[in-house]
């Protein structure tokens, strides 16, 4: 195997090493404009090395599996300056069995998947024939091989299934972008669903309708949750901690947010988007609390930051990237929690996100896709609407959260993970 | 490699047919706060085939450079499986050229440890700045990149593509309150860019410092001046990707509201995108379909004239070719993108715009922007409230939001003093290719009645 190779290579100078080898091959298949306009094959081949010589970590990668000498080389210059190491690298443990890998999607060619978007197409197109169309499908299957100096040896085959369709409505100076689309890493997916879903986004919408600047009570849709996760998901980055930059540094054990909301980072949801039973730097993966009714429990370490800071790796990887999160179901069914509501805003989708200062928790953002609500029920869309607001605030003052919950995935997604709709009590909106 | 993709290509059977091979080599050097954060290098070699056959594009990608005629088979055959219409293709004049680097000090000839000295410098005059700087991120990267071209009209192109670029950033926290301010430098000429960055360093510690006693900007309307650098972002975020014509070329009603001959602003208003401005960020001789780039003008005296092409949509549109096919990396096929934007400059002073106003907005430099078609909001880094004709107090979270056409018609001045965004990192993203390199320019504006976003 190259990865070991490259260990054993980098072993006569290094005194610790891990490797990493990604090989990959994807199909996709893309709707644009109402038609189909292209397809794609690719083939890929990633290998990254870390090396820890004298105390000092250096790392290089390369595309090219017969530049074994040159990706060893490279990674021990970088080490003669790098960084101090403040980790050891993992020893080989056992991990837990997941759901990754589904021989039903290695059959799948490229025909079938363009059935599967003409289908979501003409679905799309008999709604309403001005929308203009899209939808992509695509099909990944790819190898990890990890090694390290330690003796851990790992590899896991993946397939990865995305789909989604949607389109452009233009009329006059005005134009509608909805769509939905899923991520998992299997097959079984329904196809008239996800159009069902985005044509559903393009009938809330067809109607515009204006309104008042003020406080109000806001419901973040599954997918509009990422203007209160962005800024979580920074502030409980154990980098972010061990700075000093995050304003949760001091808050474990402490109420951050409403005592029924309960955050939890899964890893092994079966076929789940983001499901895999190792990370980058060797670290098993492991169910990972947040936040415990309202409580914050956790926050996600990389190795190296996890040394720095004197505690243990989470197994969020080098970038100490989120896995699938979930949240708890509420107890208000959804058509209550609107019913509810006599003047207020739904809210699914930003522009603008991430600007300023996310990690204060501050977002200011322009409204992409959200619709009024008036005496319990939609309206329709609005245009023109900033919303603003701080999303620990927000997490702490929560009116409702729904029974029903939904995947949020796929190649529109933000994030992967399970959220019900979450009911903020009052938040600023500012139309124009 | 001119023989082996000429070679190659030789196995497509389709109506049009390029690959495009890069070979890259980069290295960083990351510090975050007091320590080291990352060093490294890596190399990535790949490249891509596409195949069009009957209006319909096959792609293949690849990092296994080893079996050239069969991407580009594997391409074709995925052309065909795609391809029901017409082909839509504008004609370029076939060229072979070769673009070398030109380099004052070779960043490949500099040793790691002097890129990391550089930079610890840097951080350590941040960090020292004031006892309320709280951490700092000093990102310095570099690359160079050869990328080979050839399609099959008999096209060969091969350019050198050097780029040194930095960030330096300071965080300065007072309670709950955390501000970041940033300089940036670099520059395709050489490791020479990035030295002498020391009083820049202490300028983004100085305004991160000076933030924090800085109150929020109050959301409402303003008048609103805007900065060179934040000209640039609101010409190429909320005018730029309008002029991108893959939007417009399949959308009949898209056509209707980006009309040419339609007047978009005053008769000073004048929008361009120059692919061949010397020493821009977005500057190259061809774009990545061999076409020669050039300088397109896309509203000139406040009509719209042109916008921006590839040799599909071209063809499509029955325009002229502009030359603004261009891709981030190799597993992408080129799409239309922009190259150096800008709002040429007008005649008015920066003191006259300022006196005018009894209550407005300065917008300062920008941290990022987004567009969806006629909506935009873009953050600037700082703000000046404007109180009776005169710059006032420093304000930050100036978000600017609003309809690109209504904007465009509501400036009302526009100043003498045309300026470009400096070098850095990042770019502009786009169907998932991010960042390309973009230059951004322009001179003072004045925007009337423009939303700024906020907590009332
Ligand atoms: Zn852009």
């Amino acid at each position: 195997m190259i990865v070991e190779k490259i260990i054993e290579r980098a072993m006569r100078k290094a005194q610790a090493a891990q490797a990493i080898m990604l090989t990959q091959e994807t199909s996709e298949v893309n709707f644009e404009n109402d038609r189909l306009k292209s397809a794609e094959s690719s083939q890929r081949t990633q290998i990254d090395l870390k090396v820890i010589v004298n105390g000092k970590v250096g790392v290089s990668s390369t595309t090219d599996p017969n530049d074994v000498e040159g990706v060893v080389s490279r990674a021990l210059e970088a080490a003669e300056f790098g960084s101090e190491a403040h980790f050891d690298l993992p020893d080989a443990q056992s991990l837990e069995p997941v759901k990754i890998f589904d021989p039903a999607l290695l059959p799948l060619e490229k025909p079938e998947m363009i059935r599967m978007g003409q289908q979501m197409m003409d679905m799309i197109k008999s709604y309403n024939p001005e929308i203009l169309a899209g939808a992509g499908v695509n099909k990944t299957v790819y190898k990890v091989a990890y090694a390290n100096s330690k003796g851990a040896n790992y590899t896991a085959d993946h397939t990865e299934f995305n789909v989604g369709a949607g389109g452009a409505l233009v009329r006059g100076t005005d134009i509608l972008y909805a769509g939905h689309g899923i991520g998992q890493k299997k097959r079984a997916v329904d196809t008239e669903e996800i159009a069902a879903q985005a044509i559903e986004y393009f009938r809330l919408a067809e109607t515009i309708v204006p309104i008042e600047s003020g406080e109000m009570p806001v419901i973040f849709t599954p997918s509009g949750l990422i203007a209160l996760l962005l800024s979580l998901g920074l502030a409980i980055d154990g980098k972010n901690v061990h700075l000093g930059a995050s304003p949760l540094r001091d808050k474990l054990g402490q109420q951050i947010a409403d005592p029924r909301l309960t955050l939890v980072d899964d890893p092994f949801v079966e076929f789940g988007p983001r499901t895999s039973a190792f990370d980058d730097e060797g670290t098993p993966r492991k169910v990972t609390p947040l936040i415990e009714k309202g409580v914050l429990r956790n926050f996600i370490y990389d190795l190296d930051t996890a040394g720095r800071a004197g505690v243990k790796p989470t197994g969020h990887g080098s970038s100490r990237r989120l896995t699938n999160l979930v949240i708890n179901a509420g107890d208000t069914p959804y058509e209550q929690m609107l019913r509810d509501i006599p003047n207020g805003l739904l809210v699914h989708e930003y522009l603008g996100l991430g600007q300023g200062n996310p990690i204060n928790g501050d977002f200011s953002v322009n409204v992409f896709l959200g619709y009024k609500i008036e005496n319990g029920k939609l309206m329709g869309r609005v245009k023109d609407v900033m919303l603003a607001g701080n999303a620990f605030d927000a997490l702490k003052n929560i009116a409702a959260m729904s029974k029903e919950r939904e995947w949020v995935s796929g190649p529109f997604a933000w994030f992967s993970g399970l959220m019900p709709y979450v009911q903020v009590g009052k938040l600023s909106v500012t139309a124009k | 490699m001119q023989d082996r993709l000429t070679e190659a290509l030789k196995a497509q059977d389709v109506e049009y047919a390029d690959i495009r091979v890069e070979d890259t080599t980069n290295t960083w050097v990351n510090f975050r706060g007091p320590d080291l954060d990352t060093i490294g290098s890596a190399r990535t070699v790949g490249g891509i085939v596409r195949a069009l056959y009957k209006g319909g594009w096959g792609y293949a990608t690849f990092n296994d450079l080893d079996d050239l005629p069969k991407r580009v088979r594997e391409a074709c055959e995925t052309a065909k499986l795609v391809g029901r219409d017409t082909t839509y293709f504008a004609p370029a004049e076939p060229v072979v050229d070769v673009i070398p680097a030109r380099l004052v000090k070779d960043f490949r000839q500099v040793p790691l440890a002097e890129k990391k000295a550089t930079m610890e410098a840097y951080n350590r005059i941040v960090l020292g700045y004031h006892k309320s700087i709280q951490a700092s991120s000093v990102r310095y990267a570099d690359y160079f990149k050869t990328v080979h071209y050839a399609n099959s009209e008999g096209t060969y192109i091969e350019e050198e593509i050097p780029d040194v670029n930095m960030i330096v950033a300071a965080i300065a926290r007072d309670g709950d309150v955390v501000q970041t301010a940033f300089e940036t430098g670099g520059g395709a000429d050489g490791f020479q860019s990035v030295e002498n960055f020391h009083e820049k360093a202490e300028s983004a510690a100085r305004k991160a410092v000076e933030l924090l006693a800085a109150p929020p900007v109050a959301g409402g309307k303003y008048s609103v001046i805007t900065n060179q650098v934040m000209t640039g972002v609101f010409t190429h975020e909320a005018f730029g990707h309008l002029s991108e014509s893959d939007f417009v070329y399949e959308n009949p009603r898209m056509q209707e509201l980006m009309q040419l001959g339609k007047r978009f602003g005053g008769d000073g208003l004048n929008i361009l995108d120059d692919g061949s401005r010397p020493g821009g960020l977005g500057t190259h001789r061809y774009d990545y379909e061999g076409t020669t780039t050039r300088k397109n003008y896309l509203i000139k005296d406040g009509i719209l004239v042109g916008r921006l092409h590839s040799r599909e949509t071209a063809a499509k549109m029955g325009e002229q070719i502009t030359g603004n096919s261009r891709a981030v990396f190799f597993q992408h096929p080129p799409i239309v993108r922009m190259t150096n934007t800008y709002i040429d400059q007008g005649t008015a002073k920066f003191e006259d715009m300022v006196k005018g106003i009894e209550l407005g907005v300065y917008a300062v430099n920008s941290i990022g922007g987004q567009t969806a078609m006629e909506m935009f909001t873009f953050s600037a880094a700082y703000g000046f409230m404007i109180r009776n004709g005169q710059i006032a107090e420093l304000v930050r979270d100036v978000v600017l939001t609003g309809n690109v056409f209504d904007t465009l018609m509501n400036i009302d001045m526009i100043g003498n003093d045309l300026g470009w965004e400096p070098h850095g990192p990042g770019g502009c993203g786009k169907g998932g290719q991010h960042p390309l390199r973009v230059g951004l320019g322009g001179p003072h504006i004045r925007i009337q009645n423009c939303v700024v976003g906020g907590q009332q």
